[in-house]
């Protein structure tokens, strides 16, 4: 049976929340508990509020909640914002004295162990105690470790394991900070079943943004051409950090339109490149994404949504590129587009887009949005590293030169049964490999006569049928329910989790859930889709992949649940959308 | 035109007397005359009639975006440093749509040949002003003269701090040829501003027009060493006089030089390693 806790962090920017729920987390997950953690901020590096959301559970988790069993409010602000969606079992950390005692107290009727308590701790205090105002938030770590009862031994190991490497000055300095917490809130339990007995070894916890970045080395991409933007940074950020191990180039250009044409460029010469962005970026780097297209060179682009259109929210999150990113640039052109639903899907779709960019000479677009980039759950330890990292390349230019003895030049595009044709580095060899966006022939002379435009874009095309093959199918549960509750991307979880909950509420529900988005395979779509009833829960306003579905399969949704308001789709939103929406599907 | 083995057989769209013929010419002597094989080049080109010369010239070949051609060098020059990159583009192309890549090639001092086909007007488009167009220029959009003042490119670029900074003259190819070769064995950022005429759509700079306003600085005493030097002389307006030649050169890291992993050998040529990726991967 699986037990669950939601911890909600409340501070202002710099207040460190992070930091406590990186230590909770640490600590919940080498006691062998699952966790699902997900940071909520402002555009801000100062002030403001910002929270940090950390759920525990003795069971696999692939979803957040927001309501809280403990509330940390590391300011008033924090304490007014989130204490009233506390559960009946809530207790709350709050920082500052308490009116009626300077030093510490708690208040609530139902006494020191009952439910809708506040324990006031001066943090900053006991920080300061500790040796500087710096580790108020180690501190307040400390207080909730007591309080969820994980015993010291624990804490003392994640401190070591977190602040053991920034020397033994700091690390004193937030056990000591640990301490202080702990003996403050130990008096103050807090009664659940989870149990810190256990061991995480075979799992793994991980951020959406470190799992797509470790998808990328793992597919043997070396060269990071970006441009800063939230939510898509920090995948550049953990690519960065392993730059001392792995021969890779992470490179800050000078805008996103230069960060994809370096990507094409580098491509070109031989080396898998990808680039980050979020939808801004995205836009700009369109144009790009069409030379790609028709110079038929591999390039790989995450974006990570945030709602738009221009600036909209900037690090808040959204699905709504969908159509965007299937649609985006001028003409056509065949492209692949996924949308992993978990961390550990990141780093498989990413892995995959890098390899079959490669494999069909297209670029291919990974939907992820700042949900997933910033949310961190526990996965099983299947960041495997695959074959993906297999060249299609033929970098010894025998192709080329074999072709040359036939007495023929080297065809960059020459025509073949699946499309592909065989692609060499330039510089190799007799081989000239000539690469345009103008339209062109074979050898890639720009050429206007509409025979050989014909010939192009049909040789073009002529890829989509393999490329199809290649896209595993919606994952589908529950096939004979009375309906269905379909999405894509980062949504997964949560409504694989609604969908559950509702189940057990006697509702006959079953999900449909796409990962792999782009080209659709419309035979195989419109059979499985056929007579099934579709609620479309999408993090858009339109139903973009309810539109999608419709207009490739002619299959219609018959109600949507949508949220557009740049915060996470919570299970429990789902589950109340549905239980209003009984009246439609039934 | 003599012979070479950098010709090919498409046929030039280019205009009867465009400018664009003696940089043609001139680039095929300078490849000739460094013992190039058309295998060994990679030519990158931008948008407009200047972009198009990687097309006339046998050799490897990465035609893009307009504006783009120095951000697809980037990447090719990260991928594989030991790739002899020469991109051609026009004025538009350079300093218009591709204003923050010029300035960010300059800055990185990628190690890059840059000829900039400059005819102070849009020739693809049909004579519309350029950024070098002269303020005041009338054209058919702009047809009570332009009025934005011209981009001065070697100023522009001496002071973002480029390490190869020349100016040529279509009109002369000979001395062209030599610019381009000093230029492809400079290690870093070489520029070639290249004032050419264009026939159909700029009736004031002609090639008459050029002939009696260049001079060649190897004549006179000026110091390629000195950027004060180099500066005046970009930013002299007050004679009607256009220096071509050398107009500086200094010694700077290339960019690959100052990226960690491309000290010994290029992206391109380091395998796969499975068992550092897997210990990466492993950790977590």
């Amino acid at each position: 049976m699986g037990h669950d806790i939601t911890i909600l962090i409340g501070g202002s920017a710099g207040q460190g929340i992070q930091t406590i729920g990186s230590l909770l987390s640490g600590i919940c997950h080498k006691s062998g508990l699952f966790i699902f953690s997900y940071d909520d901020f402002q555009s801000r590096i100062r002030g403001g509020h910002s929270f940090h959301l950390l759920r525990i559970s003795n069971q696999p988790l692939s979803a957040p909640n927001i309501l809280p069993d403990i509330l940390v409010a590391m300011d008033q602000n924090s304490y007014d914002q989130h204490h009233d969606r506390l559960t009946d079992r809530g207790v709350v950390l709050l920082n500052g004295k308490h009116p009626d005692d300077p030093k510490t107290a708690q208040t609530g009727s139902q006494g020191p162990t009952g439910a809708g308590r506040t324990l006031h701790l001066n943090l900053e205090e006991l920080a300061k105690e500790a040796g500087g105002k710096i580790v108020a938030n180690t501190v307040a770590a400390g207080a909730v470790a007591a309080i969820l009862g994980t015993g010291f031994s624990l804490v003392r190991q994640e401190i070591a394991h977190q602040f053991g490497p920034r020397g033994e000055k700091i690390e004193k300095m937030n056990l000591s900070a640990a301490e202080r917490g702990y003996e403050a809130g130990r008096d103050y339990p807090f009664d659940h079943a989870l149990e810190f007995t256990g061991s995480g070894k075979d799992r793994v916890v991980m951020s959406g943004a470190r799992a797509a970045a470790l998808g990328a080395l793992a597919a043997d991409c070396r060269f990071f051409p970006f441009y800063p933007m939230s939510p898509g940074t920090p995948i550049i950020t953990h690519l960065a950090s392993f730059a001392d191990q792995v021969p890779i180039v992470v490179e800050q250009a000078e805008d996103e339109i230069a960060a994809v044409n370096m990507a094409i460029g580098a491509s070109f010469a031989g080396v898998r490149s990808l680039t980050a962005t979020s939808g801004g970026g995205f836009s700009l780097m369109v144009e790009g994404l069409g030379l790609a297209g028709i110079s038929e060179t591999p390039i790989v682009i995450i974006n990570a949504q945030r709602p738009g259109p221009a600036t909209g929210l900037a690090t808040r999150t959204a699905q709504a590129d969908l159509l965007f990113a299937i649609h985006a640039s001028q003409d056509e052109f065949p492209r692949f587009v996924f949308a992993p639903g978990s961390v550990l899907s990141a780093f498989h779709a990413v892995k995959k887009a890098v390899m079959l960019a490669d494999k069909f000479q297209v670029p291919a677009i990974v939907l992820m949005d700042q949900y997933l980039v910033d949310s961190a759950m526990t996965e099983p330890k299947e960041f495997d590293l695959g074959d993906a990292h297999k060249p299609f390349l033929q970098t010894d230019a025998a192709t080329a030169e074999a072709q040359v003895s036939q007495g023929e030049t080297y065809q960059r595009y020459r025509f073949t049964k699946e499309g592909i044709s065989p692609r060499i580095p330039p510089c190799t060899g007799a081989g000239l490999v000539r690469v345009a966006g103008n339209e062109h022939t074979v050898t890639g002379f720009p050429d206007e006569n509409p025979e050989t435009r014909n010939a192009m874009v049909d040789k073009r095309f002529a890829k989509l049928g393999a490329m199809k093959q290649a896209m595993a199918m919606p994952s589908v549960f529950s096939a004979d329910s009375e309906f269905f509750l379909a999405g894509w991307g980062s949504t997964r979880g949560c409504i694989m989790e609604a969908c559950l909950t509702l189940r057990q509420e006697g509702i006959n529900v079953g999900w449909i859930l796409f990962e792999d988005i782009w080209p659709l395979n419309k035979q195989a779509l419109t059979d499985l889709l056929a007579h099934k009833k579709l609620v479309m829960v999408e993090g858009n306003a339109t139903c973009q992949l309810g539109t999608l579905i419709h207009s490739v399969t002619g299959v219609d949704y018959v109600s949507c649940v949508r949220k557009y308001d740049g915060r996470p789709m919570y299970p429990a939103f789902i589950i109340e959308k549905v239980r209003q929406l009984q009246g439609v599907t039934q | 035109m003599k012979q070479s083995r950098f010709d090919t057989q498409h046929e030039n769209q280019w205009c009867p007397g465009c400018g664009n013929f003696g940089i043609l010419s001139a680039m095929k002597q300078a490849f000739e005359s460094q013992n190039l094989a058309p295998e060994d080049l990679l030519l990158v080109g931008g948008i407009g009639q200047a972009g198009k010369t990687p097309q006339y010239i046998q050799g490897n070949m990465l035609h893009g975006l307009h504006g783009r051609a120095l951000a697809m060098a980037t990447g090719v020059k990260i991928a594989n440093h030991d790739l002899r990159v020469v991109v051609s583009a026009g004025d538009g192309d350079c300093y218009g749509e591709g204003g923050n890549h010029f300035l960010a090639a300059i800055r990185r001092n990628l190690d890059i040949t840059l000829l900039v086909h400059n005819n102070q007007v849009y020739g693809l488009t049909k004579g519309q002003a350029s950024p070098t167009t002269a303020l005041g220029t009338v054209t058919k959009i702009q047809d009570n003269g332009t009025t934005s003042d011209p981009f001065n490119p070697v100023a522009t670029a001496l002071a973002a701090g480029a390490s190869f900074v020349a100016r040529g003259f279509s009109g002369n190819t000979d001395q062209l040829k030599d610019l381009i070769v000093n230029a492809m064995s400079h290690q870093g950022f070489a520029m070639i501003d290249i004032f050419q005429p264009c026939v159909s759509f700029n009736k004031i700079n002609t090639h008459a027009w050029y002939k009696d306003r260049v001079y060649n600085l190897a004549d006179t005493n000026h110091d390629p060493a000195d950027l004060a030097q180099a500066l005046n002389l970009a930013l002299d307006q007050g004679t009607d006089k256009i220096p071509t030649g050398l107009i500086f050169q200094q010694e700077k890291k290339p960019f690959h030089r100052r990226l960690a992993p491309l000290q010994n050998q290029s992206l391109v040529t380091y395998p796969f390693n499975p068992k550092a990726i897997t210990a990466i991967l492993e950790q977590g």
